[in-house]
Formats: C-alpha cells, structure tokens, sequence
C-alpha cells in the first residue's frame, strides 16, 4: 500500500500543475483590497466562475469568481489581510494538460458592469 | 441562470427593473430587492452574489434601481425623490411584473422584499402600507432615524462651490460616500437627500405585521435603533460578526439566513 501511494504521488505530481492568480485590477483606480471572506476552502474543488472569496476595496464590497476549475491549494492571506492588486491572492492545482495554457487571470475574471438594457436618460 | 427575461422601464421618470429567472422556481412568491443609498442594483446585489444565490435557490428575483442612481432617470426636481414617490415606483414595479396579492392557497402569491439601507426603510414603509402584498421581509442596515435626515445640504453647497470645510461630521462621511461610489452621480444623489428630507421617517408610526428579519453588521455605525424597532414588530436579528455598515451586504452569512428565511 506504501509504495503504491508513493508511486501514485509521483504519477500526480507529473500530472498536475499549480497556478497562481493575482489579485485582479478591479477598476476605478484602486490598488488593493481587503479579503471579508474566504468562500472556499485548501483541498476544495472549485468550478469555473464559482465565487471563491470575497473582497472589500474603499468603494464597496464584492464576490470573485474563479477564473478556472482546479483544487484549491493555497489561500494567501487572512480575512482582514490586505492584497495589492497583481499580488497572489489563490494557488490552484489543475490537471496538467490545462496548466500550459492559462499564466494570468483571463479577462473575464475581473467583475464587470452588467450589460445594461435601457440607455441612462442623464440630463445633467 | 437567465437574466433579464422580462425588463422595462416606467415613464416620467425613468425606472429601470429587471426580473431574474430561476433555474428552477421552486413555486415560491417572487423577491424584490431594493438597494441603498448611492448604490445600485449592480453594486448592492449582482456583484455581491444576492441575485445569483436567490436564484439559485429558486427563487424569482425583481431589481429595481431607484431614481437618480444605476440605469435609472435622474430627475432634476427633489420631489420626484420623496420617499412616497420612490415607493410608488416599487408598487408600479410590482404591479408591472404581474404580483398578486397574497392568498392563503397560493405560495406563489404576494412579494418578499430584501432592502438594505435606505432600501430597508422603504420596504419597511412598503410592508406597512401593503400587507396584503407583502409576504415577508428582510431588513439589512436598517436604521430608525433616517441617517440622511441630519445631512447639511447648505454645507455641501458650500464646499463644493469654494471648498469650505463641513463641520457636521455625519455630512462629510456620507459626501465622501457619495464620491466614493462607483458611477454615482452626486448632483443627483444631493437631490435624493434634499427629497427624502421632505418626508420625515417615523417608523414607529406604522409598524409591519409581516414576519421580518432585521440583518446588521455588529460594526455597522450607521444602523441605529435597529434592535429597538426589532423588538416592537417582534422580529429576529441576525448581527454579523466583524461586519460594517459598507462590507456586511456581501457576507454570505446575510444571504444564507435571508433566503432561509424567506423560504419559511
């Protein structure tokens, strides 16, 4: 049985690969934030767009969703730690084959402004 | 999750709302969310999960941006923000989206409200004034005296004309408020204050029937008198632990006991 976990650890760590996402720039000219919450927790699963933390800049307070699926492996930072954006804010471990083709938080995972359906009628 | 089946927007002024669809409506009555001052619905409940996670459970979800801010008509006279008037959009709103008065056979009759801030005063008034509609309501940051009522227009004028210094401490926080939040527009925001002050909030005065609970964050210095209102209409408190005025809409504590109780 040792020696087949052992053999089996190795076998995953060729498998897998870890990647670092920064904390990402979250507009408005803010360079940091401060973690409320974290929404996961070291060994989860965590899915594409599933929100993972929750963060507080000087303008309000927001939930991130995760920009890939993988397992969480480090959290970096405490609930009331602040993280400069482009800091490492989570580490994932994700299978191999995926690792080569994301090194940065993709677009998407910056909050965005909905789509608004009615023109802003501002008189001002 | 499919979002904004069904928007629109009501004339003179412009009212924009939405309604958020459920993966699966589990049958329940429908959830307006009513957001606070210098807010938004994208900043009070999207980017904080509130529409995702009611959905998610379920649930049909109305949103609703209350003059003068998100993508909402920005009047230029103060009337058109007098609490009354920002109420009879949320009813126009109601009504518009098909809500029946609530029936004892029908789970999915009536409207749960989840306000915070200023947007707990009016679903506070709302519940007041239409318990036949209202079914059950969630209070975040509600406070029983308006904390906008003490708010010095006059200094405000002052400083931004030729930057004399405010003295009231309480206005110059919530100037910086206004200035601080994404998109806000602060003419109009100076409005809404100057028209909320019109119609003094007098809680007391028409308490709820309704089953409602009262959410705040324990740091939360804006949120006054809150417990002593929850004790009149008999109603439960959840306080979040290490949260403020700004950071405890977010908490996921907040959002788990709303949609729990909004499914009793």
């Amino acid at each position: 049985m040792i020696e087949f976990f052992s053999e089996f650890n190795e076998y995953w760590s060729i498998a897998v690969a870890e990647i670092s996402f920064p904390l990402p720039d979250l507009g408005e000219g803010l360079l940091e934030a401060t973690v409320l919450e974290w929404l996961v927790a070291v060994g989860d699963q965590v899915e594409r767009n599933q929100p993972f933390v929750e963060v507080e800049t000087t303008k309000s307070s927001v939930e991130l969703p995760s920009p890939i699926a993988g397992i969480v492996l480090t959290l970096h930072g405490e609930p009331g730690d602040v993280i400069q954006v482009d800091a490492p804010l989570v580490t994932f471990t994700v299978a191999d084959d995926s690792a080569g083709i994301v090194g940065t938080v993709p677009e998407e995972a910056a909050p965005k402004r909905r789509v608004r359906l009615s023109a802003v009628l501002d008189e001002d | 999750m499919k979002t904004d089946l069904r928007a629109g927007t009501l004339s003179a002024p412009t009212v924009h709302w939405q309604q958020h669809e459920p993966p699966a409506d589990v049958g329940l009555a429908p959830v307006l969310l009513v957001h606070g001052f210098a807010s938004s619905t994208e900043l009070n409940w999207m980017a904080t999960g509130w529409v995702r996670d009611l959905n998610a459970a379920g649930r049909r979800v109305f949103t609703v941006d209350l003059p003068g801010h998100g993508s909402s008509h920005a009047p230029l006279e103060a009337d058109a923000y007098a609490p009354s008037r920002l109420l009879q959009h949320l009813l126009d709103v109601l009504s518009r989206a098909g809500v029946r008065p609530r029936a004892a056979d029908d789970a999915a009759s009536g409207v749960d409200l989840v306000g915070y801030s200023l947007g707990s005063r009016l679903a506070w008034e709302l519940a007041a004034l239409r318990p036949d509609l209202v079914n059950r309501v969630v209070l975040g940051g509600m406070s029983a005296e308006d904390p906008l009522a003490d708010f010095d227009l006059a200094a405000v004028d002052r400083f931004l004309s030729d930057s004399t210094p405010i003295d009231h401490e309480a206005t110059s926080a919530l100037l910086a408020l206004m200035q601080r939040a994404p998109d806000a527009n602060t003419a109009a925001l100076l409005r809404l204050v100057s028209g909320i002050k019109t119609e003094h909030f007098a809680p007391k005065a028409a308490v709820p029937t309704r089953p409602m609970l009262f959410v705040s964050g324990d740091r939360d210095s804006v949120a006054t008198g809150a417990s002593e209102l929850a004790a009149l209409a008999n109603s439960e408190v959840l306080l979040l632990p290490a949260r403020t005025h700004t950071n405890a809409v977010s908490s996921r504590a907040f959002k788990q006991a709303a949609i729990e109780f909004l499914a009793r």
